[in-house]
């Protein structure tokens, strides 16, 4: 009887705890901002991640790079009005696949569509190819200067 | 503020070039300041804003470190009111600018020196009046002005710009308070030209809307992107002459400059815009991008 119980409560509080695991907060820092096109909704999730993004033209939707300790998301708002503040920390869960961001004292969290989700290590590994190339481009442009004017004298 | 940045970056520059005859010289320019204004939700000027209020994006770079924070050091302002004068737009807003007038030299700030009026109506801007402007009548001025039916807005515009940016002074905030309802039938620049022009010369556009219909018009939405570009503010003409005066005096005093490392080196426009980190009712008034020029060194 004792084992009947235990297991009729085992059973009973896993979902809770399953929900509640879905819903932990989770934190991140929003290191870039760009307004760009918005996801049609029902192409939302998996036809980004299978890079058949359906976009609305026309209308802009906020765009933000969330980054983690582990994983970077991309995500994008569902309307030109999906605003967050840019605090250092931002507080977020996931639902159905959307990221649910609250606002402030907001009723309501703000709902993002996941653009594309990339490990850290990955993202930064990227970030610094990008930062060098763009070190070379700028290196690039100061040669070019210093041989115009070599020419010139 | 790389919102006058791009005072910032082209100074430099500058700089670089009246040396150049001699020897070559090489600045790194790799800070970006920005200049800007904060209203809170009923559009009032918020005087005492923190750095922990805003972030900036620069591109889409987010900067929250910044090198300084301060208020802005200007001692000045410098105005050019350029005026649509053609016949149909005439008669609704003399009697406001008028007041405009006549509250800026009654609130001081504005030397007399600093203080023009242009109009246009024809092909052509014509100076009304430069820094004598208190002693006109503005009834009599205006009627020196021949009547026709051309707008040229743009070109206007960027005329004014340029006489705005003569004085190359940190200390001067300049205005270009437009009377127009932003239409434009004849120039020779574009919508983006006017709007470059602003920018290159550290000009806030603060636009009163004259125009019939003023949530509807192409031109409202013209005049809107002029303020909103140039950190400047837009009015519908009905707003009145006080709420335009104490928006410009109002900047005028209560502007910050923020500094930041410049994010990145591509050559271009770079746009920038200053968003709330906790309040989001708060709304950031400041140029939106500058220049980076593609020969800059490293």
């Amino acid at each position: 009887m004792r084992r009947f119980l235990l297991l009729v409560t085992i059973l009973a509080i896993l979902p809770i705890m399953l929900l509640a695991e879905n819903r932990t907060q989770e934190e991140g820092t929003i290191v870039r901002m760009r307004m760009t096109d918005c996801i049609a909704p029902h192409r939302a999730f998996m036809s980004t991640m299978s890079g058949a993004a359906g976009q609305l033209p026309g209308e802009l939707c906020p765009e933000y790079v969330l980054v983690t300790d582990k994983v970077v998301y991309v995500i994008i708002g569902k309307s030109s009005d999906q605003i967050v503040p840019l605090a250092e920390t931002t507080r977020f869960h996931f639902q159905n696949n959307e990221v649910l961001i609250r606002v402030d004292d907001a009723r309501k969290e703000s709902h993002f569509h996941v653009k594309e989700m990339t490990l850290r290590p990955q993202w930064e590994r990227y970030q610094q190819f990008a930062e060098a190339a763009e070190a070379m481009t700028a290196a690039h442009h100061h040669l070019e200067g210093a041989t115009l004017v070599n020419a010139q004298q | 503020m790389l919102t006058f940045c791009g005072a910032m970056v082209c100074g430099a520059f500058a700089e670089t070039a009246a040396i150049a005859s001699d020897a070559t010289f090489r600045a790194d320019v790799s800070e970006v300041r920005v200049s800007f204004s904060t209203t809170d939700e009923n559009d009032r000027v918020v005087d005492t804003v923190l750095p922990s209020d805003f972030a900036i994006v620069d591109q889409d770079m987010v900067v929250r470190d910044f090198r300084s924070f301060i208020r802005s050091e200007y001692s000045q302002l410098d105005v050019v009111v350029l005026v649509d004068t053609s016949e149909s737009i005439t008669p609704r807003f003399q009697q406001e600018l008028a007041k405009v007038l006549e509250i800026i030299h009654r609130t001081g700030g504005v030397p007399e020196e600093s203080f023009s009026i242009v109009s246009f109506n024809d092909v052509k801007p014509v100076v009304v009046c430069e820094g004598n402007c208190g002693k006109l009548k503005l009834d009599e001025q205006f009627l020196i002005v021949k009547s026709g039916g051309l707008t040229p807005l743009y070109d206007s515009m960027v005329f004014a710009s340029r006489m705005l940016g003569r004085v190359d002074d940190q200390h001067t905030r300049k205005i270009l308070v437009l009377f127009s309802d932003g239409a434009d039938t004849i120039s020779l620049k574009s919508f983006t030209e006017a709007m470059d022009s602003a920018l290159e010369n550290d000009v806030a556009i603060y636009s009163v809307d004259v125009s019939r219909e003023p949530h509807a018009a192409r031109g409202t939405m013209a005049l809107r992107s002029f303020s909103a570009n140039t950190g400047g503010r837009y009015f519908p003409v009905e707003a009145g002459t006080g709420k335009i005066i104490d928006a410009i005096l109002e900047d005028f005093h209560a502007t910050y400059t923020v500094a930041y490392k410049l994010p990145n080196r591509a050559a271009g426009f770079h746009q920038v815009r200053i968003l709330p980190t906790h309040n989001l009712s708060l709304q950031f008034h400041c140029r939106h991008g500058y220049y980076y020029p593609s020969n800059s060194g490293n």
